[in-house]
């Protein structure tokens, strides 16, 4: 309990999309290591950063995320030689894309992170989370309109409150 | 001018050396003009050229549509500068071989914004604003031209010519978030924009797999901005700006607003103008080592 509980009145939710040779090792070593970060980040593990399509950022929105992070090796890291390379390319392309759909691209998060890095990994998420706190709950795209919303049933959580 | 497109075409045809030529006819009322297919040598009177041709003939030489599939070895195709740059897009993109089809190109003095605006002639008050930054008025790479073809300087950076893009760009966030909000209110999801898109070569569309439904499907709003981050994803570095989606587009929305920032973009990172080269690789598709990464922890 190094950092102590610290309570707020929002706490985001953050979609993780991470590469399984790097990040998510890097991970793996914060948690062996026994470091603590902040609990927001789903994570989701795939082969590669090359591998991370938009897709997956626009849908992780629509499913009311907050923020995305996406992470992979260093450039020259890769384990398939070139995939964070696509990657770079694509992804500064996806946050010209939604910066001009309006969606603000401090949501958005890239970053290189190594299997040996587990402590820049703990550093970003916790940098990343508090940036997604500041901000508040992404407004915007939870108010679009989903006329089939109101008929799903509602979860046991929901209806009790 | 179009005198001699007819002529040639309807030679190539009697030869057997095309199988068939796309071109305008005139369409069903003075103001419009219709894709026509000619087979036959004597189909070739009816082609016209003039400002009502607005449609982008080249997507009917991408491989999803049905054209390229009847077994035409070679497709006689009358473009215009913009057209000629989405067949040299396809070619670049191994969507299509230069010698599948053959090029009739022909000054053009630009076209109208949409049918309806047509009144006879061309004016500033009805010219498509893409032609206001054109420089491919003389086509870039022809079989055949009517006449000799001047050389053009064609090495200036991309310009944009949507005038609303500028407003936009100034906008902050929640601003643009709402004109897009409003504006894609208005989607119905025809999907006019995918089909009049002369780039969009997937079989089956990924709105179209339901099994796993990355795109909803339904046209709520979310499912609107779904697709339409999509498909200027899908364009990026691919678009050569022909305007065709908001053309086509039947609630007025400025689709085409997504691809002339990305163009932007691409050129500023990356230098490279889509439509212009049939052997540089699209950017997305490439790499360089040293690529910027500012954005990147």
């Amino acid at each position: 309990m190094s950092k102590g509980i610290v309570r707020h009145d929002f706490e985001p939710k953050i979609m993780g999309f991470v590469c399984k040779w790097c990040t998510y090792s890097g991970a793996d070593l914060a948690g062996t290591s026994r470091m603590d970060y902040s609990p927001h980040v789903r994570m989701v593990r795939l082969p590669c950063s090359g591998r991370i399509d938009p897709q997956f950022v626009i849908k992780a929105f629509e499913q009311g995320a907050d923020g995305v992070i996406i992470s992979g090796c260093h450039p020259g890291d890769c384990h398939y030689n070139e995939g964070n390379y696509y990657a770079r390319r694509r992804n500064l392309a996806f946050r010209n894309l939604m910066e001009f759909n309006g969606i603000d691209i401090k949501r958005l998060e890239f970053s290189w992170i190594s299997a040996a890095e587990a402590i820049k990994f703990t550093q970003i998420i916790d940098k990343f989370t508090n940036q997604v706190r500041d901000l508040g709950p992404n407004e915007g795209y939870r108010a679009l309109l989903d006329p089939y919303a109101s008929r799903l049933v509602k979860s046991s959580e929901e209806s009790a409150a | 001018m179009i005198e001699q497109i007819r002529e040639k075409a309807r030679e190539l045809l009697e030869s057997g050396e095309l199988d068939v030529v796309i071109g305008y006819a005139e369409g069903s009322d003075p103001t419009r003009t219709t894709p026509i297919f000619c087979r036959k040598p004597e189909d070739t009177d009816k082609l016209v050229l003039d400002g009502r041709c607005v449609n982008t003939l080249p997507a009917y030489l991408n491989k999803r549509h049905e054209y390229p599939k009847k077994g035409w070895k070679k497709t006689g195709i009358i473009g215009k500068g913009c057209d000629i740059r989405a067949i040299t897009q396809l070619i670049a993109e191994n969507q299509l071989k230069r010698d599948e089809v053959y090029i009739f190109g022909a000054e053009c003095e630009g076209v109208v914004a949409h049918p309806e605006k047509w009144d006879g002639s061309l004016h500033e008050g009805n010219c498509a604003s893409k032609c206001s930054a054109c420089d491919v008025k003389i086509p870039l790479d022809t079989d055949f031209y009517p006449g000799e073809k001047p050389e053009v300087d064609r090495s200036g950076p991309y310009m944009v010519s949507a005038p609303a893009l500028a407003t936009l760009v100034k906008m902050d966030d929640e601003d643009r978030f709402a004109f897009w909000r409003d504006d894609f209110d208005r989607c119905f999801k025809c999907y006019a924009c995918r089909e009049v898109c002369p780039h969009c070569s997937c079989n089956i569309c990924i709105t179209d797999r339901t099994m796993p439904s990355w795109v909803d499907q339904a046209a709520h709003t979310k499912g609107v901005f779904g697709w339409h981050l999509t498909r200027a994803m899908h364009l990026v570095g691919r678009c050569t700006g022909c305007g065709e989606c908001t053309r086509a587009c039947p609630v007025n929305i400025q689709v085409d607003l997504f691809n002339q920032k990305m163009k932007e973009v691409i050129q500023e990172s990356f230098d490279y103008k889509s439509g212009y080269s049939m052997e540089v690789k699209p950017p997305l598709i490439t790499y360089n080592t040293d690529d910027q990464e500012t954005y990147i922890r």
